[in-house]
């Protein structure tokens, strides 16, 4: 392997990483291993599989896997791949299976949980190791499943902290969505967005936080946007969602970053609570969470105005604007993004109607604002492609971070404290090879058997 | 003025409600209508297509297919006046760095029938089309599109054009100008 520990160690730097972080195929595929094979990734919500038999397929880097719901009531993470010949089980997409998979080569059959049901003509099987009780000839279940207030994550690593430990800090913002449901849960409607990006999945990452790019990549939409509201005498929601970009250095420098270990953080929203309170879609979502929870926590529900929360792997949940972007690697420069959208039970039908419309105009294909965005990642891409340098600075307030008890807080918000603490944790991810990888392990068993056979 | 998007008042169904008695001549008004309308975004001449458009019309390119309105379920496009005119002067804005180079585009317009006219009265129109965009890489889309025009003194506007994607439900890297 060209990838020694040393080499991977020299690619990330206090204050710049090494560009081929991006562009080089083979370090995709240690991340998928050690990143995508370590980490909790985000899989998809609870209320995507309501019923018995539904079913979610989805991807845990570069791992097609299914979640589905069990006739007991369970939610299971299972890898997408018949024992026998190995073909995916169930189509891309999602849908119900009924009480069992069903292999559609040569029907070899599944509980919900993925366990060997049947064959057909079991006789051929005698005298031969087929034993349905052993694994080797089940669906092979990703090794832990967690569900935290109905986000369903899942660890391909069989040890490692467990869900909570690992999110730290930035599980207060999964909390604070589903709080502003005035019943505590959310539930995935509408439909999701696909997107996909012609650059490594890393950038996304790091653009979520990065503030000083917004007025320059989006000019052509907060300017436009402007324009138009200048011609109508007012900025709705349409336009106040756009306008946002355009604020002022000074405005980004005064928000706060946060940082937590293994590549988490948030950002301190772009829209001002109390202008919120002011326009009567977030005055009858208060009301409606001052009756369910009382006036102070609701005001303080309300209050934590986060903008995009990273979840290092997963995505990103936008609190107050109900979303969960998922952003799925495909390979060194394509990365996918799924976008979601929650409606808080038991809130007013308006405050749904408002994420939706910022699902539409913000985070579409169609939308005025991403595609820009996409368009200067396809051009980190292409431009460290090129042998005009070798490093990619990640400078901006380096050395002032201030520890807090259980991460960092930048001293700046157009800090890039953010990308400096993912590859903080992508180098501890990168040169902690795990014990045990399910990639490309012999399947043991499976090879006793046919010496006892 | 704010928030016509979320007015659930609009009729956006394309199922006729009564049938639409035109001559061959009106018909052929009608085709020559939509030719001009697409010839109008081949030629990336906005405003002139901007103003086919009446006050209260909306774009719509459902995320779906059979999605049974913009109001419960996302959509690729969901545009009233406001909007359109937004994304007519983002793209129109030299710092449009994901329109450098801008998308060419060539329409073809088939099949066109007239289905009915809806409850107000407006004429529903159905058409196929194929389009052929190319900006770095080409690219191909086809569907069916849905005009409801409204009769005005020379002619029609449209109050509501919807647009089915044959693969409304793909991975997008990017829409950005009018289908
Ligand atoms: S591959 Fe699944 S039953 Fe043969
Ligand atoms: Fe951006």
């Amino acid at each position: 392997m060209t990838l020694s520990l040393e080499v991977l160690a020299s690619c990330v730097r206090a204050d710049s990483v090494h560009k081929r972080v991006y562009t080089d195929p083979e370090i995709f595929a240690l991340e998928m291993e050690r990143i995508y094979g370590q980490a909790w990734i985000y899989v998809g919500h609870e209320s995507q599989v309501p019923k018995t038999g539904d079913y979610h397929t989805t991807r845990i880097g570069d791992q097609d896997v299914i979640m589905v719901r069990a006739a007991d009531g369970k939610v299971h993470v299972v890898y997408n791949r018949c024992p026998h010949k190995g073909a995916k089980v169930v189509a891309d997409g999602e849908g119900c299976t009924g009480k069992f998979f069903r292999c559609p080569y040569h029907a070899w059959t599944f509980k919900l949980d993925g366990s060997h049901l049947s064959a057909p003509l079991k006789s051929g099987l005698e005298g031969t190791c087929y034993d349905p009780s052993h694994p080797d000839f089940s669906m092979k279940k990703v090794a832990r499943v967690e569900i935290y207030r109905g986000f369903v994550f899942a660890c391909q690593a069989a040890e490692g902290p467990d869900l909570k430990a690992f999110l730290g800090g930035v599980i207060s913002s999964i909390d604070n969505l589903c709080d502003r449901s005035p019943v505590g849960e959310v539930e995935v409607a509408g439909g999701s967005f696909k997107v996909m990006q012609s650059s490594n999945w890393k950038v996304f990452y790091e653009n979520l936080h990065d503030t000083m790019h917004a007025r320059i990549t989006h000019e052509s939409s907060y300017v436009a946007a402007r324009e138009e509201a200048k011609t109508l005498g007012e900025m709705p929601f349409e336009l106040l969602i756009m306008d946002g970009n355009g604020e002022p250095y000074e405005f980004w420098e005064k928000l706060e970053l946060r940082a937590y270990p293994n590549g988490h953080g948030y950002m301190e929203a772009i829209f001002d609570p109390a202008a919120a309170t002011r326009d009567p879609v977030s005055r009858a979502h208060f009301s409606s969470l001052s009756e369910a929870y009382g006036e102070a926590r609701a005001r303080e529900i309300m209050g934590m105005n986060r903008h995009n929360t990273i979840l290092y792997g997963s995505g990103s949940p936008h609190t107050v604007f109900q979303q969960f972007r998922k952003i799925i690697p495909i390979s060194v420069d394509h990365t996918m993004i799924e976008i979601q959208t929650f409606r808080l039970k038991g809130a007013p039908q308006a405050v749904f109607d408002r994420a939706l419309t910022y699902a539409n105009l913000i985070n579409s294909p169609s939308s005025n604002v991403m595609p820009d965005d996409v368009e200067v990642y396809k051009r980190c891409q292409e431009g460290n492609r090129t042998n005009g340098g070798d490093w990619v600075s990640l400078h901006r307030y380096l050395g002032t971070d201030l520890e807090t008890p259980d991460g960092w807080v930048s001293t700046n918000g157009t800090s890039e404290l953010p990308m400096r603490n993912q590859f903080a944790a992508w180098k501890q991810y990168m040169l902690n090879p795990p014990a045990v990888t399910g990639a490309g392990q012999l399947q043991s068993n499976m090879e006793d058997g046919h010496a006892t056979a | 003025m704010a928030m016509q998007l979320l007015d659930r008042t609009i009729d956006v169904s394309t199922s006729p409600v009564t049938p639409a008695s035109i001559s061959a001549e009106q018909q052929r008004a009608v085709e020559l209508f939509l030719f001009h309308e697409v010839r109008l975004l081949d030629e990336r001449r906005f405003s002139e297509w901007l103003a086919l458009w009446s006050e209260d019309g909306r774009y719509w390119v459902p995320r779906f297919h059979d999605q049974l309105n913009p109001f419960e379920q996302i959509s690729l496009f969901w545009e009233d006046r406001m909007l359109r005119e937004v994304r007519v002067r983002r793209v129109e804005n030299a710092r449009n760095w994901s329109q450098q180079p801008p998308t060419r585009s060539a329409h073809v317009i088939g099949n066109i029938t007239i289905e009915g006219a809806d409850a107000a009265g407006n004429l529903i129109v159905r058409s196929t089309f194929q389009l052929t965009e190319w900006r770095s890489e080409q690219r191909q889309l086809a569907g069916v599109v849905f005009h409801k025009l409204a009769a005005v003194d020379d002619g029609w506007e449209i109050v509501l054009k919807r647009v089915n994607l044959v693969n409304c439900d793909a991975v997008f890297a990017n829409l950005e100008v009018f289908i």
